[in-house]
Formats: structure tokens, sequence, C-alpha cells
């Protein structure tokens, strides 16, 4: 370990994040990352207020990572009603982080995605200290490519043109912010995500799973047409968990495509449940259309499964235990469901490599490598 | 005591393997069961005739051309030999007959030598019974007999795999010599620079100095290597110092303008090396055929499980090392009994056949690191898992063909 000269420079820094997700309020990758790399960038001595809209619920056991309630309820992400007060609610929950921290004196200002931005811009400018963004996803991967909201990606855009540096999950997101958005490529540092094992366990059952909000960006329609074809050939249950808009037209779709014998729509799932379904399926399939990483992927590989992930995800770039497909390519995503339950060397083999690559992908890497954008700026 | 030895006069041999599988084309398993053709089903003309077009222009025709011009040079005094597959000389057939002549004119210089092998560059002498084995050696001999009227005296194995089984058949057969790695694993201190016998039979090992070899196949342009750049006089120097009778420089003919490109200058160091050794009084070159009559054996190996050059680990765990392998393997393995069964299998068994072509299980090997790296420059899959699934599917689809 090069972590000799670290811990006292640390030790010094302390940081203002502002997020909106954290266990257990928590719908995606965005929350699990928040969870993962506080823990470790708090292991190594970094000192950081992590402010949340809400924080009652959330229990820390480490003595400088702290959590502050705003006092605003938002969900970005569990519906695409964005109509009502929601953008009221966002402007308010930005002003009121301002408020709040500019009572203390911090070091460095991280902020998660566009929800935050605002206050981060604002924030920088009046305290006058660097500020970090990571982007865990954009518009254009939000909306699967297809009618993107010019109101989000100017928020974005704005807050990447503010932010001193840029943290992307992937190269494929480092990609699209440097083409899309216009942001120099040194500007960008890519730390992929890590994953906290979930561990092997329960008897596998001829489960394929889908893991995933319900929305165009994640593909799941993609996922139930494999689904037909997969049962052509070999029978099996397709799992789909996870909620969200597109549930309706999901379930209809199943029915139309005479397999809704065969398809089962969980709902959101609990963590113990989650853990238990990644446990026991024997395939889990990522058709994501646009992905900037994935870390579902890395859970399921973690318990054992094998994963078909799309080529258009961060974790497809990085793993050499998965199996590709194009989320558009049914055919060929249903070549490898059916290859994967048909011989089991393969998903041997799969498993036992993956357990090895699971070993790289460690929330204390991904804090190493963020310390190291904190330094650059500081 | 031979008066070469007396005088420590090394023989270079120099030897080359000629070999292109026959590639496969994308099936899925929603494929499996059709009636079509399944040689055009199973196998990728258009990706076969691309490549070979490639590396024939790259590699084949310009170094034929090259040794043919230095053979003529050195009036009898510079030789190469050959083995060349039966996939690749379908493959010429088929796309580039161009190719055969040229090593046509080269065989006809009288400088050259060409050895036997599986003709499908199989895996079948790690079978249970050495019969398929047997048969495929004997379809190459006939195929070296009626293309080039040549008769190889030595053998070379599927990448050098070998072990004592393996040698008492091939002498058995009728060769005198058999070419294998030089490995430490079974010359422990010994020097691979001198011909040896197997445990229990009687015929020539010639083995292969693998560093001496690797320095051209794989170091070459390698520029962290402390003997970069390599020249043809720094590498005669090396060759002169090796004490020995022979000392055996077998690499893939691939090695010139494919896997080292033309601005290397891999041909520049090809072309002045006959030069270069013969300024030393005490070299020359051999043939393997010449190299068995020539030479004694200094000791015995012992050999009981196989080797080969693949690798790092130089066994058979290349094609074999994991459980995708080992069973796709014995899946095609299966299908001899069915097949040879059938009313006119003939195409169905040159079918599995060219399916036992030891690429198709290279593609699905998973070692890591340096090895993984080589693997994957030369895999036209995205990963060895999807190789394993083409591969399989395809094996079903044959399987159902053969209990059809």
């Amino acid at each position: 370990m090069r972590g000799g000269g670290r811990v006292e420079k640390s030790m010094a820094l302390k940081v203002a994040m502002i997020g909106w997700e954290y266990p257990p309020h928590k719908v995606g990758g965005l929350g699990t990352h928040c969870y993962g790399l506080t823990r470790s960038l708090a292991d190594m001595g970094v000192s950081i207020d992590f402010y949340m809209p809400h924080a009652d619920k959330i229990k820390t056991d480490k003595d400088n990572l702290t959590f502050k309630g705003i006092g605003e309820e938002i969900f970005p992400y569990d519906t695409v009603n964005l109509g009502g007060d929601f953008f009221e609610r966002v402007n308010r929950y930005n002003e009121l982080c301002v408020k709040e921290i500019q009572k203390n004196s911090y070091g460095l200002l991280h902020c998660h995605d566009w929800l935050t931005i605002n206050a981060g811009i604002m924030l920088k400018k009046k305290l006058n200290i660097p500020l970090v963004l990571t982007i865990h996803s954009t518009e254009y991967d939000r909306s699967g490519w297809l009618n993107s909201n010019q109101w989000f990606i100017d928020i974005e855009k704005k807050g990447m043109e503010n932010a001193d540096k840029i943290i992307a999950v992937s190269y494929y997101t480092r990609k699209i912010l440097m083409k899309k958005y216009g942001v120099p490529k040194e500007k960008i540092r890519v730390i992929h995500n890590a994953v906290t094992p979930i561990g092997e366990g329960g008897k596998k059952l001829k489960i394929v799973l889908f893991m995933g909000r319900l929305t165009i960006q994640k593909g799941p329609e993609f996922f139930i047409r494999a689904a037909k074809k997969v049962l052509e050939a070999e029978d099996c249950l397709f799992v789909v968990a996870g909620a969200g808009d597109m549930l309706p037209q999901l379930v209809d779709l199943a029915v139309n495509l005479g397999i809704s014998n065969r398809v089962m729509f969980t709902g959101k799932l609990t963590d113990e449940e989650l853990h238990h379904i990644y446990r026991i399926a024997q395939v889990y399939v990522l058709p994501s259309v646009s992905e900037p990483f994935g870390i579902t992927a890395l859970e399921a590989l973690s318990a054992g499964t094998p994963i078909i992930v799309s080529k258009s995800s961060g974790v497809s770039e990085i793993l050499k235990t998965c199996l590709r497909v194009d989320f558009w390519d049914i055919d060929e995503m249903a070549n490898k469901i059916v290859t994967l339950l048909r011989y089991a060397p393969l998903r041997k083999e799969l498993a036992k490599h993956a357990k090895e690559e699971i070993k790289f992908f460690t929330w204390d890497l991904c804090a190493r490598k963020t310390f190291d954008v904190y330094k650059e700026v500081v | 005591m031979c008066i070469r030895r007396l005088f420590n006069i090394p023989s270079v041999c120099l030897y080359f393997e000629v070999h292109q599988p026959i590639r496969l084309k994308r099936f899925s398993v929603f494929s499996i069961g059709s009636e079509a053709n399944p040689y055009d089903t199973y196998f990728d003309h258009e990706l076969n005739r691309n490549i070979f077009y490639r590396v024939a222009k790259k590699c084949y025709l310009p170094t034929n051309e090259l040794l043919y011009e230095l053979i003529s040079k050195y009036n009898g005094k510079f030789k190469v030999s050959y083995s060349l597959t039966g996939t690749f000389i379908e493959l010429c057939e088929k796309h580039f007959p161009d190719v055969i002549s040229s090593f046509m004119k080269l065989r006809k210089t009288g400088c050259v030598d060409f050895l036997d092998e599986t003709y499908y560059h199989s895996l079948s002498s790690l079978y249970d019974n050495l019969t398929e084995f047997e048969r495929q050696v004997k379809m190459h001999r006939d195929m070296m007999k009626e293309k080039f009227d040549y008769t190889p005296s030595v053998f070379r194995n599927t990448e050098a795999i070998y072990d004592n089984r393996i040698a008492k058949k091939v002498k058995e057969i009728g060769y005198k010599g058999i070419i294998t790695e030089g490995t430490e694993k079974i010359l422990g201190w010994r020097s691979p620079n001198y011909l040896y016998k197997p445990a229990k039979s009687n015929i020539k090992v010639l083995l292969r100095n693998y560093p001496l070899s690797d320095d051209i196949g794989f170091r070459f342009s390698a520029k962290g290597w402390s003997g970069y750049p390599l020249t043809a006089d720094k590498f005669a120097a090396w060759v002169s110092q090796s004490p020995g009778d022979i000392i055996n420089i077998f690499i893939d003919y691939e090695t010139f303008g494919e896997h080292q490109w033309s601005d290397t200058g891999i041909f520049g160091f090809l072309r002045h090396l006959p030069d270069e050794l013969l300024k030393y009084s005490n070299v020359d070159f051999i043939t393997p055929a010449e190299a068995v009559k020539r030479y004694e054996p200094v000791g015995e190996i012992d050999v009981p499980f196989a080797i080969s050059w693949a690798d790092m680990a130089r066994d058979v765990s290349t094609w074999l090392g994991n459980d995708m392998q080992r069973d796709a393997f014995n899946e095609l393995k299966s299908l001899e009994e069915p097949l040879m069964r059938k009313a006119n299998p003939e195409l169905l068994l040159h079918v599995w056949r060219l399916l036992q072509c030891s690429d198709h299980l290279y593609y699905q090997c998973t070692k890591g690191l340096a090895d993984g790296d080589v693997h994957q420059y030369f895999n036209p899959y995205d990963s060895p898992y999807e190789g394993f699934i083409n591969y399989m599917n395809i094996i079903q689809d044959l399987k159902q063909r053969a209990y059809r």
C-alpha cells in the first residue's frame, strides 16, 4: 500500500458532499456509490458532512462521517412525472443546502449529478473552494437517447463547466461528456464503481433475472422480447425485479407474447429479497440502452451468477468475466441466455473467474482514486 | 563419434509451422437442428478467404520469394523446412492456389524438407485410443505425396504435443524422427541441442531451442527486451556460441510479416541471417531429415504426461485447461463412434475433423496474464466464453446429425 503520507494529508481535508440518495433512502447506483465511497473515504481519514434531503434513518458508526438532513422530499428517479412542484422542490433543496453549508467551513465540495449542482456552483463562488462533480448518469442515458430534456442537459452542462474536476464512472460516460457536453478530456477522471460482495448461497434455479428501474434506459422491453425467444428452446422463469413507469406496458407485452406464466414481476425488493434472488438466479441480464456503469452486474457476479451485459455500458468495458450483447440484438441475447442455461461448464468457468475478478472492484480503491482527484484541486 | 561434435560444430535447423484453421461462422443455439449443408453452415468462407488473402500477401508469398532467392544464392548451403497442415492446403486450394505453387517451387530446389503431422492440426493424439490420430497422419502423408510428391521422414505433432505414447505410435507408423519442445520439464539440466530418444521406443527426438526460437518469434520487436533490436549478426553470434550438435529454431511461419509486421525489419533480418550464420566456419544448415541421419541420440527422455510448445506452461492446458474446453473436447470425441457407423459419412467426417482443429479450443482458453494477451490477439471472438458458446452450438448440431 502506498498510503504512507496519505493519512496526515487526508486528515486535514473536510468535504461537504451533497447527495440525495443514501441507504436506506436509495433507489439506484448513485446511492450505492455514495455509501461505499463515503465510508472508505472516512476510513482514510477524510472528514465528510453528507447533505441529504432527509437523514433520519441513516446510521453512522464513523466519527468523521456525518449526515445532515435538510428537510425536503425529492424522488427524482421513481417517476418521470416531473410535474407538480418537483422543480420547486429541487430548487428549495439546493437553496437550503447553500444556507446550511455556508455556516460551516469546508475545503472542498463534492456533488453528484445534476440535482445538487446548483448548490455546488453557488457555494463554490461564495466560499471560494473547489468543486468536484461526479457524473453517474446524463440526461442522454436516462432518456435512452430519445426525447432528451434540454432543461436537464443545460443544468448538467453548467455544472460541468463550473466544476474544477469531473469524475465519470466509466470511459463510456467520459465519451458522452466530451462529445455531447464539450468537456475537455483533461478535466475528466474516470473512476469505475465497485461492489460490496453479496456472496453465494442458496440453490440455483432456472431463473433469468432483470433488476433495475423499469424505464426506457434500462431496456426491460428487450429482456421480455428475448424471454419469448428463449422459451421456444428452454423452459425457465424470467424475473423482472424493480419498479418504474414502464411496468403496465411490460406486463401487457408479456401477456401479448403469451409468456405471462413465465415472467414474474416482483416490484421493488428489499435488500434481503434482492440478495436472495441474485443468489438463486442462473443468469443475470443487464440490457440497458445506455448504462454509465451498471453496479447491479457486479452485484450479480458477486452472488455467483453469470451475467450478460449490454455493450452500451460502463461495466462491459472493464469486465472480462461477462458476455456482451447489443441491447437491441434480441436473438443474440436469447442465444446467450439459452447457452448459459444449457451448458453448465460455461456457467462454472464464468463463476470461477468472476470470483477472482470481483476482488478488483473495491470501494477502497474507488475512494483512493477519488482522493487523488481531491488532491489535484485542493 | 561424429567429427562435427568433436570440434563443436553446431548445425542450424530452421523449421516453420505453416497453419491456418478453417474458422467458424457465428452459429446460434437456435440454428441447431437445421438440414442445410454443414460445411457451409459451420464455416465462414468469406472470413477465411479474407484472412487467408491478408496473410498470403503479407507473409506466405513474400517470405517464400525471399527464401527462394536465398536458397538460390547460397547454392545448397542454405536449407529450410516446413510442415503444411491439411487445413492450410485446403484454404490455399479454395482461395489462393498460387501459394501452393510457390511452395512447390521451393520444394524443387532440393533444399527444402517437409514434415508430416495430423492433417487437421488436431488433438487426436490425446484421444483414448490412437486410431483416429493414425488416420489423420496418413491423410497428411497422402496429401504430401499427392501435392508435393514428397514423403517426409520426420513428424511434428500439433503444436509439438508429445508424450511417450505418441512417440511410440509415430515410430510404429514409420517415422525416423519426431519434434517437440526442448523444455526443462523433460531435460532437467541437459541441453536441447542434441538428439534424444524416448524412454520406451526407438525414434530420434529433435528438441526446439526455445530461447533462441522465441527471440525471433516473440521478442523480435519487443522494445523492452535487452536484446532489442535483434540483428542477424547478433543472433548469428548467439547461435555460434551455443554448444551442441544441432540448434533447432522452430517458429510459426506467420512470424514473418504477420506476427512481426514488415516494418519491424523482420524481412531484413531473415535476408541477412544465412550470410551472418555462414560467416562462422563452424556453422551449417541442416534439415530434420538430414539431422536424423547424421546424429545419434545422446540420452533418453521420459515423458509420461503430454508436453507442447504452447504458452509458459508447455503442456496441453492451452487447449484443455478449463471445464469448457474439456467438455467441448469430450463431446467432440464422442461423435467418432456414431459418425463411423453412418452410411455415407464422408462429408460429416470431414466436418467433424475440421472441428478437431486445435485452434477452436485455443480460442476458449481463459488463462490470464502474459499468455492471455497472446490468446486475445489471435482470438476472433470477444471472449473465450463466446468461443465456447459458438463451438458448442455447432458440436450440438453435428451431434444431432450424427445420430439422425
